[in-house]
């Protein structure tokens, strides 16, 4: 460790104030924007926001979608990091690869993939008039089960990835000697696995819950204007109808979503640290 | 329960779910049909051969690769100052500092592009171009002072202290020792940063005019007119370029390791 | 010259925790001396010191006659292996010892090179990357790093501390034939007693920051002054005398058997030629050793004891 500050500090503050500059100031305004009326400071704008039915459907939507994506994506994480926990060392590394290989991948070209399986003459669709269980397509597309589909496929990986190496850093004979002493696999789960996974499985969930919560893509593409989740809610207010309030309220909950779950996760990461 | 048996059922399972979507996107790319569709209609290459004709694709790829070269580079350019500074010495408020340069991670794409739009063109006659060049860079930022800080955390300080006592300055030592010795990290810094810009739409999604957009974004526009697989094939060929790197990277440097 | 390397009033301190206090310390030119200590003693800040890897709060350190207080390491004239050998693992044996060279463009470079190897004995691993190399072989090319340089001061910071017993051994002849034959300055850094005694000419046995007492092995073996040092050389009963001072006295000096004393033997262990006691007594625990070939007593037995006046040391504080 060097000490002279003035040097430290001269290193760091061209990255400190660009990020300042250009997150921190633009933000910033944007999310007074709500606070400011005519008649001066004020929080009215949050009622408004939340007295109009089609933000409070929006609203519970995405914490809805989000949850259900968390949840579902846990279930699956747990099976799937389980088994390649349990894979022989020269195809786990090769399995885990495959699994965190969609991230590498650019999103709209993931959601784009449902587009093709879930759309009206998708391949779905495809195989339901030909086995003759519906006459004409059904619709898929812009339903919140194609979001939630869409939201699924593109934040399981990293919670199969936090689960994966929270199994790794389980103690290696846990499993095989709680079997020993008699327990049966849902008893594993539920007082070997899950205790010594929970941090995993928080991390994972904080990842995927606002993932989720601040995606984009998938909302616009699979949901459209049918199935709006805040992010699109926030693109429409502007585009649409130039409306500043709403987008700063909703920048506010999103952001106040995101940072939580960050310095939830910091907290993990130094309690681990410093254990 | 022959759990050997169950292992690859539950793994095929996820990757269908995870991987399948590809293959059948790339099946729909080689569609010789007009009309997105799987199974495809026939099969051939003519999607592939049109995503390379067409002017706005051709364009926006442009853009989305100067973005994310020379944004990551300038990204690195103050990343990797910041982060030898917090691994190296005590930076008065270092907290502080390392929760602002870690902001654009925190806070939603799509509010960055937003005030950026509102708060810095509209207002100050910013061009859309210069500034979707400081958002991805802003973007960039975080991810670089952390795999870079890594990177420098593993290298022991008395190396650079040697150096000092052998002769060399302070920036001798970093550009003789430090540097050398962190080239995996700054490569991989580099490579996660590129995949990041190339494929992120929010933060461009309110920064794009006309003739300038970025590539996700272009795709995202012609999807919603067209409903031909060149969006598929193009697709395609991005997650093959996607791919192809990291493989590389993962195979030369390990990339793995620092991420 | 008599102060060769020279510290005054030397204050040093990390934040607001002062490591060192006021410290004066006068080294002569070519001697090989020990900064011996436990650990959070200051003896490794002193030696960051003098090499420039720390400014010090108050307090001036001079180097062959320069103030050297405000110079930066690069221009000191100091070599320091250290502990964790700190070799370059991007650059080759051989370039490694060049480095500093390079920096100063002296001619004869591959000459002076093999030449630092051969001090050393590691010629034949010019080519090789410092992560092939033994713990032992890097710390020898470490030394060959910094000697080439030909230092005014050479720093070891726990020389001897991650070598095993045999490599020990052999590092430690290598020092001294090195500091013979060169002639040059030496200053290490140990927390082992042993490994001063041994190798150093003059032992700066330190504590909390400050100097305890300066001496030869010899005097600070024989006549330590205060109970610190005395059980920092291994006397292991310390009590307090009855003119203010102490007296204390190493296991082997205890007599077991008879005398004015009674005790109960607590622990008992051989140790080849001798017998280790711990005893309980009404001075406290007292480690006694006697040859084997005396009387065994066995754990849990009363014995009477004797702490001869003749054999103890006396020591000038107790604390």
């Amino acid at each position: 460790m060097f000490e002279n500050r003035a040097i430290g500090l001269a290193l760091v503050l061209p990255a400190a104030i660009f990020a300042a500059a250009l997150f921190l100031l633009p933000v910033g305004i944007l999310l007074s924007e709500a606070f400011q009326t005519e008649s001066g400071w004020s929080v009215s704008a949050y009622g408004e926001f939340f007295a109009s039915p089609r933000n409070q459907t929006v609203f519970f939507r995405t914490l809805k979608l989000a949850s259900l994506v968390a949840g579902v994506s846990a279930v699956i994480g747990y099976a799937a990091a389980f088994a390649i926990v349990n894979l022989p060392a020269s195809s786990r590394g090769r399995m885990f690869g495959l699994v965190t290989l969609p991230l590498m991948i650019s999103p709209v070209a993931r959601t784009y993939a449902w587009l093709v399986i879930l759309g009206r003459t998708g391949f779905v669709n495809k195989i339901l008039v030909d086995l003759g269980i519906t006459e004409t397509p059904i619709r898929i597309l812009f339903t919140e089960t194609a979001v939630f589909i869409g939201l699924l496929q593109l934040f399981l990986p990293l919670m199969i990835i936090s689960l994966v190496s929270a199994m790794e850093n389980m103690p290696r004979d846990a499993v095989p000697a709680a079997r020993i002493l008699g327990a049966n696999w849902l008893q594993v789960f539920v007082r070997v696995i899950l205790p010594l996974t929970r941090e995993g499985l928080v991390i994972g969930g904080t990842l995927v819950f606002t993932g989720s919560m601040t995606a984009y893509i998938t909302p616009a593409i699979l949901g459209g204007s049918k199935v709006l989740m805040l992010e699109t809610l926030l693109y429409q207010r502007v585009t649409v109808a130039n409306d500043f309030v709403s987008a700063s309220v909703i920048a506010m909950i999103l952001i106040v979503m995101s940072f939580s779950a960050n310095l939830l996760l910091k907290r993990l990461a130094t309690a681990r640290k410093s254990r | 329960m022959n759990s050997r048996l169950s292992t690859w059922i539950i793994l095929g399972l996820t990757l269908t779910f995870l991987i399948g979507p590809f293959l059948i996107i790339i099946a729909a790319a080689l569609s010789a049909g007009n009309n997105l569709a799987f199974p495809p209609q026939g099969l051939s290459l003519k999607w592939f051969i049109k995503v390379f004709e067409v002017e706005s694709f051709r364009a926006s790829f442009g853009v989305s690769i100067f973005l994310a070269i020379f944004g990551t580079l300038a990204a690195l350019v103050l990343g990797v100052p910041a982060a030898y500074a917090m691994t190296r010495y005590r930076v008065p408020g270092a907290e502080t500092v390392k929760l602002i340069v870690s902001s654009p991670i925190i806070v939603p794409g799509i509010i960055v592009g937003l005030a950026l739009l509102q708060y810095l063109v509209i207002p100050l006659g910013v061009g859309i171009g210069p500034a979707l060049f400081l958002a991805h860079t802003a973007l960039i930022l975080p991810y670089a002072v952390r795999v870079v800080s890594a990177s420098m955390e593993n290298l022991r300080v008395d190396m650079e202290e040697a150096a000092l006592l052998l002769g060399c300055n302070r920036f001798g030592a970093f550009r003789r020792i430090v540097l050398p010795n962190i080239r995996g990290g700054v490569l991989a810094a580099f490579i996660l940063g590129f995949v990041t810009s190339f494929n992120q739409v929010p933060v461009s999604l309110f920064l794009s005019g006309p003739g300038l957009r970025t590539l996700p974004i272009d795709m995202i526009a012609y999807m919603e007119i067209n409903y031909d697989p060149s969006v598929a094939a193009l697709s395609a060929l991005l997650a093959f370029m996607s791919v192809g790197i990291v493989f590389a990277a993962e195979r030369f440097i390990g990339l793995s390791r620092y991420v | 010259m008599s102060d060769y390397v020279s510290l005054k009033d030397l204050t040093l301190a990390y934040d607001k925790t002062v490591a060192v206090d006021r410290l004066n310390l006068d080294i002569h030119k070519g001697e090989l001396i020990a900064l011996l200590g436990p650990s959070g003693c200051g003896k490794t800040t002193t030696m960051r010191a003098i090499a420039g890897l720390l400014t010090p709060r108050s307090g001036t350190v001079h180097i062959d006659g320069r103030d050297v207080t405000r110079m930066p390491p690069s221009r000191r004239e100091v070599g320091l292996v250290f502990q964790s050998y700190a070799l370059f693992p991007h650059l080759s044996v051989f370039e490694n010892v060049a480095f500093g060279l390079r920096l100063r463009r002296e001619p004869d470079l591959k000459t002076k090179v093999m030449d630092g190897l051969a001090t050393v004995g590691l010629t034949e691993f010019a080519d090789r990357q410092p992560a092939d190399l033994s713990g032992g072989q890097q710390q020898r090319v470490s030394l060959a790093r910094s000697l080439v340089m030909h230092p005014k001061v050479l720093l070891l910071d726990e020389p001897l501390s991650n070598l095993d017993a045999r490599l020990r051994l052999e590092m430690r002849t290598e020092l001294q034939r090195v500091q013979r034959e060169t002639g040059i300055t030496m200053v290490f850094v140990t927390h082992d007693q042993a490994e001063a005694l041994a190798l150093a000419d003059r032992i700066v046995l330190m504590r909390n920051g400050a100097i305890e007492q300066i001496g030869s092995a010899e005097e600070i073996y024989n006549a330590p002054v205060s109970g610190f040092a005395a059980d920092f050389m291994g006397f292991e009963t310390i009590l307090p005398g009855e003119t203010g001072g102490g007296l204390a006295w190493r296991p082997g000096a205890v007599v077991l058997g008879h005398g004015p004393h009674q005790g109960e033997i607590r622990g008992a262990s051989f140790a080849g030629e001798r017998r280790e006691y711990v005893l309980e007594s009404a001075f406290g625990t007292i480690k006694a050793d006697v040859p084997v070939s005396e009387t065994r007593f066995e754990i849990g037995q009363q014995v009477a004891f004797d702490l001869p006046r003749e054999s103890a040391v006396e020591l000038a504080r107790i604390d």
